[in-house]
């Protein structure tokens, strides 16, 4: 329903296993052999870093709130497991996600207005037709089912932060760490809250002054951060079993001397104490907490220059501009 | 260019072909299909309309577009579905005629698209799926025989007779139980009245047409924003007369006590003429509306609605009794700042307005009878008078929410409701008329009629809504 995600069509319909998942993508690349073959394209999480990219430099544009921006995230993965990108033009259908969005989250914007700001991005790939906007939104409301209502972590972020005592500097981190998790398959992999918690959790124990995790998290801190994050979730875990419940020895990152990180510290310790009394599926953050964390690896990796000539190799090979 | 397409290349194995055959229009995404470019760039329907309904005829036509009756082909593939009666609301497109390109679709009909996809409940009307084909939207909905209006008609029909306690109190539950689950999932529908209930012909009442409802859960934008005006105004609450920027559940819930009067005499309780927007586009001031519920209501007081003074048209209400003593109608702006009730009662006269209505319903002797003798609705009783009270209530914040209501006496006490609100019901209400004058709903010219007062996606369209 509406406000009620655990009736939600994402729910039902666009919660998935990893192998199911996996599966869907693989019967896409089957059905279009040929075509993967031709254009062969960066890892998956390169592409949905640079779509992710694009889509916010739209979105700066625009001036788009975060809510429909984090919605057109949500639509532009749910197209792609459905169609394969080369038989798309990404832009067109950026466009068209945050065109769409908008809408969604009533905060409209004005079709000719979109596309005269996405040519100003696009110029080679968006022609000045707002028709083919049109278009593509009938093909995207299609390929979702016409299910365009999309739960965000960010309002269980919000309902937790006093609960959880955290600080502004917390919400903040947590927040990026949502943004960032559009580049990831957790919006299909798990419910909405288990994504806020886990961007709690990694904003408490990840260096407070890496401030876009995405870009100044290195390897290094990342992995410090993992294992601080499980710990606490094992913690957690103890202490409900039973077993232990002692939440006195949580582990800090190597960083931390000052006061300022003693009361962080303290958050964690509350967090963890909080999760040990709650319900929540603390085997669903573990795996969400490695799918970030191994993200944020990847994410040094990334090539933007590579990743942006094959994307527009096969739009103009394939004549999806036009 | 020697990556086009070549024969033997692999395009589409999908579904494409499937359709692309029966369409006999020539829709830009069936010329890029075949004019040799690659087909993926053009918008291919998943299901034809056509392909997956037989057309039984029109039903109506409104601001939206229009409704068909239509019935479910036997599914290809495995095994025969039973076909099913469904109602296929078609979306009229932003232009009229031939619809030459993609426009976008109007925000109101992604947001009936995207609430009718999520929502589950037994007494909301249900939708089947809806069809992307040829520019055009194509909702899909279960068919419902019945409707509110047309059974209150039915009875207005001579002799005069009401409907029956037990049907009143069933339609009244269900139709609260329909408002509850909306409500709960923050969903305000901001049109109910008598056309916009449906009744199946297992007597099960749906609320249908959500095609002004809205989310209210922390909405970007303050619901005021975008459509300055809703519901039709013989069921609008009167904080949205004097000019609310809030929006709550209570609007439906002083519409739900509105169709409940309805449902006993027959007739709008409040049926005033509806003051048009003028040329500046400023919205009007229901006058006539105001005047109408206050004539049975009494005139609204800050001590029965404490907020009362903070509503935006607070002042008019002045203008209202000045209306009652019209010759002075020159007066109107001048200093009265106590808006206050000359000429109207402070207090309501509901109460008598309930019992004439029960004792006394429709004048026709016989048919309006019970066993007894007695009047058949009196068997209603008071708490059918609180049920009605409290959701004609005038401070939103007092009156009764559907949680409420469905808690009320009025349901526990008296024969058990039924979920049949036609249950022991002898008469058969006329089904639904569908006419076969216009069944073609591939081409069919759209009415050219707008649901007056209700600019929509104000942001959209700004300079073509001023011309309409």
């Amino acid at each position: 329903m509406s406000a009620n995600y655990w009736e939600s069509t994402q729910r039902r319909h666009w919660l998935f296993t990893k192998d199911e998942l996996a599966s869907m993508r693989q019967k896409l690349e089957d059905e279009n052999a040929e075509l993967v073959r031709m254009f062969p394209l960066p890892q998956p999480r390169h592409m949905a870093i640079y779509f992710n990219q694009q889509l916010l430099r739209l979105g700066k544009r625009l001036t788009i709130r975060q809510q429909a921006m984090a919605t057109a995230q949500v639509y532009l993965k749910r197209f792609y497991t459905r169609v394969e990108i080369r038989r798309t033009n990404p832009y067109l259908v950026i466009t068209t996600a945050i065109y769409l969005a908008c809408k969604m989250e009533e905060a409209p914007q004005h079709i000719r207005l979109i596309v005269t700001e996405a040519r100003q991005l696009w110029q080679d790939f968006i022609g000045l037709d707002t028709s083919k906007i049109g278009e593509c939104e009938f093909y995207l409301i299609s390929e979702m089912s016409s299910q365009l209502i999309v739960h965000q972590p960010y309002r269980s972020l919000l309902a937790l932060r006093g609960e959880l005592s955290l600080v502004d500097e917390d919400v903040q981190l947590a927040k990026s760490i949502i943004n960032d998790h559009y580049m990831t398959d957790l919006p299909f992999l798990c419910s909405p809250h288990i994504v806020a918690l886990v961007a709690i959790l990694l904003a408490l124990v990840l260096r407070p002054n890496s401030t876009v995790p995405g870009q100044s998290a290195s390897g290094s801190a990342a992995a410090a951060g993992l294992a601080a994050a499980q710990a606490a979730l094992s913690q957690a875990h103890t202490a409900r079993s039973g077993q232990g419940g002692i939440l006195s020895e949580i582990p800090s990152t190597p960083e931390v001397k000052e006061r300022v990180q003693e009361a962080r510290i303290t958050r964690v310790q509350h967090f963890a104490a909080w999760l040990a009394e709650s319900d929540v599926d603390i085997a669903a953050m573990v795996d969400a907490t490695q799918e970030i964390i191994s993200f944020y690896e990847c994410y040094e990796q990334y090539n933007d220059k590579l990743t942006r000539e094959q994307i527009n190799r096969f739009v103009k090979a394939r004549n999806l501009d036009k | 260019m020697p990556l086009r397409l070549r024969p033997g290349y692999p395009h589409s194995s999908s579904s494409h072909h499937l359709f692309a055959s029966s369409s006999s229009s020539s829709s830009s995404a069936h010329r890029l299909y075949t004019d040799g470019r690659d087909q993926s760039a053009g918008y291919q329907p998943k299901a034809r309309v056509t392909e997956r309904y037989r057309i039984i005829g029109f039903i109506s036509s409104g601001t939206y577009g229009r409704v068909y009756k239509a019935v479910s082909r036997a599914s290809n593939g495995e095994g025969i579905a039973a076909p099913i009666e469904v109602a296929i609301k078609k979306f009229k497109p932003d232009k009229e005629g031939e619809q030459v390109s993609y426009t976008g679709i109007s925000q109101s009909a992604i947001r009936e698209m995207s609430l009718c996809s999520e929502l589950r409940h037994s007494n909301v009307i249900r939708l089947v799926e809806i069809i992307l084909e040829d520019k055009c939207i194509f909702m899909v909905f279960e068919y419902a025989e019945h409707d509110l209006l047309q059974i209150i008609h039915h009875h207005t029909q001579q002799p005069r007779h009401p409907i029956p306690p037990a049907t009143v109190k069933s339609i009244m539950f269900q139709l609260l139980n329909g408002c509850q689950y909306l409500h709960t999932n923050w969903v305000l529908h901001r049109d109910l009245k008598p056309a916009n209930i449906m009744v199946t012909s297992g007597g099960e009442v749906k609320i249908g047409d959500l095609g002004l409802a809205r989310r209210f859960d922390k909405p970007l934008h303050s619901l005021f924003s975008g459509d300055k005006v809703v519901v039709t105004i013989w069921y609008r609450a009167p904080e949205l007369i004097l000019g609310s920027y809030h929006y709550t559940p209570a609007i439906d819930m002083w519409a739900v006590g509105c169709i409940f009067a309805e449902l006993l005499s027959l007739r709008p309780i409040f049926k005033g003429e509806e003051a048009k927007m003028d040329s500046k586009k400023t919205v009007p001031f229901q006058r006539n509306q105001m005047h109408k519920i206050a004539e049975i209501m009494g005139m609204p007081t800050k001590e029965r609605w404490p907020l009362l003074p903070a509503m935006p048209e607070y002042i008019q209400l002045n203008t209202l009794s000045a209306m009652q003593h019209s010759t002075h109608s020159h007066h109107h702006h001048s200093h009265h700042q106590n808006p206050p009730s000359r000429g109207y009662a402070t207090t309501s006269s509901l109460e008598k307005w309930y019992y004439s209505t029960i004792n006394n319903n429709s004048g026709a002797g016989s048919a309006a009878s019970g066993p007894n003798g007695q009047p058949a609705l009196q068997s209603l009783g008071a708490e059918g008078y609180k049920l009605l009270a409290g959701l004609l209530e005038y401070d939103p914040e007092k009156r009764l929410t559907a949680a409420q209501a469905l808690q009320s006496v009025f349901f526990s006490s008296g024969d058990r409701v039924s979920a049949n609100c036609f249950e022991g019901v002898k008469v058969e209400y006329p089904h639904r008329r569908v006419s076969q004058d216009d069944n073609d709903i591939r081409t069919s010219s759209l009415p050219g009629t707008k649901r007056s007062g209700l600019p929509d996606d104000t942001l959209l369209r700004p300079a073509k809504r001023m011309k309409e």
